[in-house]
């Protein structure tokens, strides 16, 4: 059974289409991301599938529940990680999880998920005198108090500064070793290709892309891309001929963009030795993900922008 | 998989959790705690030193303390179970507390019953402050079976303000705000319900309108179990049916708010 499963869902807002036909698929001990700019109806897929808000049309189910019928069996299994939601100010951190653990069948013991989100210094602390990055790390462990079977993450790292995202992702990516369900929303394409088994990116509403991180857009097969700068006194036209390759240049910059990676670096790097010419800022590259998903959302934005 | 227990003893422990909680939070936040304990006590104080030793000549030479202990007693359910209540249920809303516990197994009436018990044991133990201040300070007295009267006046009081006072939070759209604006809604209801001077002798239409309102049948209530000329039980139907009948509108206006909270959109 899948843990997900999402088909042809439409959410509409009066007029406005937020989310127009989409449909996706999450294995059990899976961990997917969905990927997209602001306003891309990311929140409104990640809503609809914790139950917070119902389809316009489409179905839903996660862990074989419509998460719209408010199944009290499906919310002990499920934890939910907002971007942000209210908690007992006055409570403090032990006290919150502790509360929390009660409303569960099963749960995790405080202890344990203070240590996990490294908050041991703040297990007294009331709440509402957290920072803004200890208070998500709160969240992160009440939406873990349960212990549950899909985990939803509606961006967790957002705002957070570098060093406190890696200790996020590494928290993270030990949960997922521990064989959850991840759902994760992001529009940060370094956390899709840390985390995720696989990436959906959604833009205006609907999925225009879906793969594992290394292989997103056909980004396996698109062409290698070599950068070099050449001395001054050697021009383009002196190049070794490049099979299935094509070269521009900007000036002394030189740009090749070829199917066969190995063997055009081969033939340059080996024309460069033998004839003592000093190729600098020598690089070989695949295209990013970035690469990919600004290719992926630029197509979208003029649509975007009528809207 | 473990199946969620699901019987009403169940929640209902659930539900007492939810009290000690509240319990919790309340007396760590030193404002709540101010406005509903000493607030009320303090304006006893006041008006009982003020008063100390008069008689109300429009009451039969009713003694002042007889008159303000309940009186402001009135006032207490008002501030405890309108104003907190009403300021809980929209911080609850728009804090996104609610959001959180809708995706969580605890059903959403255990963390209601929880803020409501919590409420209640503030209300009770306010009322006990107000004895123990009023009787030794001032010589306020109650007659033993008249009890009676004001504990049941006491028990709608609080059910009639507890459910309008949730039904209420509906129209404070920011917290923050909120205070202000409950107080706009009740500081006029307080100055025209016999809480914080004798109505005895106002124009008709003011009288009309403030039996109209909860308040006025509270304070009169409580008021006629201090009052010697009131005798028996103390039960008063004519302040009593009208605060079953807010009781009644505030179920009803309140049921339609906490669904509309629960509803997905």
């Amino acid at each position: 059974m899948q843990a997900i499963q999402v088909s042809e869902v439409h959410k509409s807002y009066g007029d406005v289409q937020a989310v127009r036909g989409v449909s996706f698929e999450v294995a059990q001990g899976e961990v997917f991301c969905l990927l997209g700019p602001n306003g891309a109806g990311k929140t409104t897929i990640a809503e609809i599938v914790e139950g917070h808000r119902v389809a316009t049309s489409g179905a839903v189910s996660v862990l074989g529940i419509d998460p719209g019928s408010d199944d009290r069996g499906l919310r002990d299994r499920i934890g939910v990680v907002l971007q942000s939601s209210g908690i007992q100010e006055e409570l403090t951190v032990g006290e919150m999880l502790e509360m929390h653990g009660r409303w569960y069948s099963r749960c995790l013991a405080p202890d344990h998920l203070i240590d996990l989100v490294e908050l041991d210094a703040k297990r007294d602390t009331r709440a509402g005198e957290l920072s803004g990055g200890q208070r998500r790390r709160l969240d992160l462990a009440l939406g873990l108090v349960g212990d549950p079977d899909v985990l939803f993450l509606d961006e967790p790292t957002t705002g957070f500064d570098p060093h406190a995202r890696r200790a996020a992702w590494s928290t993270i990516r030990s949960l997922c070793q521990t064989g959850k369900t991840v759902f994760l929303t992001t529009h940060f394409m370094d956390e899709a290709q840390f985390l995720a088994d696989r990436v959906a990116v959604m833009v205006d509403g609907q999925i225009v892309a879906s793969g594992p991180p290394e292989a997103l857009g056909g980004r396996d097969e698109l062409p290698t891309e070599i950068r070099f700068v050449l001395p001054d006194d050697v021009v383009v036209g002196e190049l070794p001929l490049l099979a299935e390759s094509a070269v521009s240049a900007d000036g002394a910059a030189v740009l090749v963009t070829t199917s066969q990676g190995i063997a055009a670096a081969n033939a340059l790097t080996g024309w460069a030795l033998q004839n003592r010419i000093a190729l600098t800022r020598f690089s070989v590259s695949q295209p990013t993900l970035e690469d990919v998903y600004l290719a992926l959302t630029e197509t979208a934005t003029p649509e975007e922008a009528t809207r | 998989m473990t199946a969620v227990p699901t019987s009403l003893s169940h929640d209902l422990g659930l539900t007492a959790w939810q009290v000690r909680y509240q319990q919790r939070g309340f007396w760590r936040n030193r404002r709540a705690a101010f406005f509903s304990l000493i607030f009320p006590a303090m304006f006893l104080v006041i008006f009982g030193g003020l008063q100390h030793g008069n008689t109300l000549d429009v009451r039969g030479h009713l003694s002042f303390i007889d008159f303000y202990t309940p009186g402001i007693m009135a006032y207490a359910v008002l501030l405890i179970c309108f104003n907190s209540s009403a300021m809980i249920f929209a911080a609850l809303r728009t804090n996104g507390i609610l959001k959180r516990v809708r995706t969580t197994p605890l059903p959403w009436l255990a963390y209601v019953g929880g803020a409501v018990g919590s409420t209640l044991i503030v209300l009770v133990l306010s009322i006990v402050a107000l004895f123990a201040l009023g009787v030794p300070l001032f010589g306020a007295h109650v007659p033993g079976e008249k009890m009676i009267g004001l504990l049941a006046t006491l028990l709608l009081g609080a059910a009639a303000f507890t459910t309008l006072g949730i039904a209420a939070a509906k129209l404070v759209a920011k917290p923050e705000n909120g205070a202000g604006l409950v107080s706009v809604i009740t500081l006029p209801m307080v100055f025209i319900s016999n809480v914080w001077y004798p109505m005895d002798g106002s124009p008709a239409w003011i009288q009309d309108v403030s039996k109209a309102l909860p308040l006025r049948p509270l304070a009169d209530g409580l008021q006629a179990a201090f009052d010697p000329r009131f005798g028996g039980t103390g039960i008063l139907w004519r302040d009593l049916l009208p605060l079953a009948a807010w009781t009644v509108v505030g179920c009803v206006l309140m049921t339609g708010y906490l669904r509309s909270l629960a509803r997905r959109a």
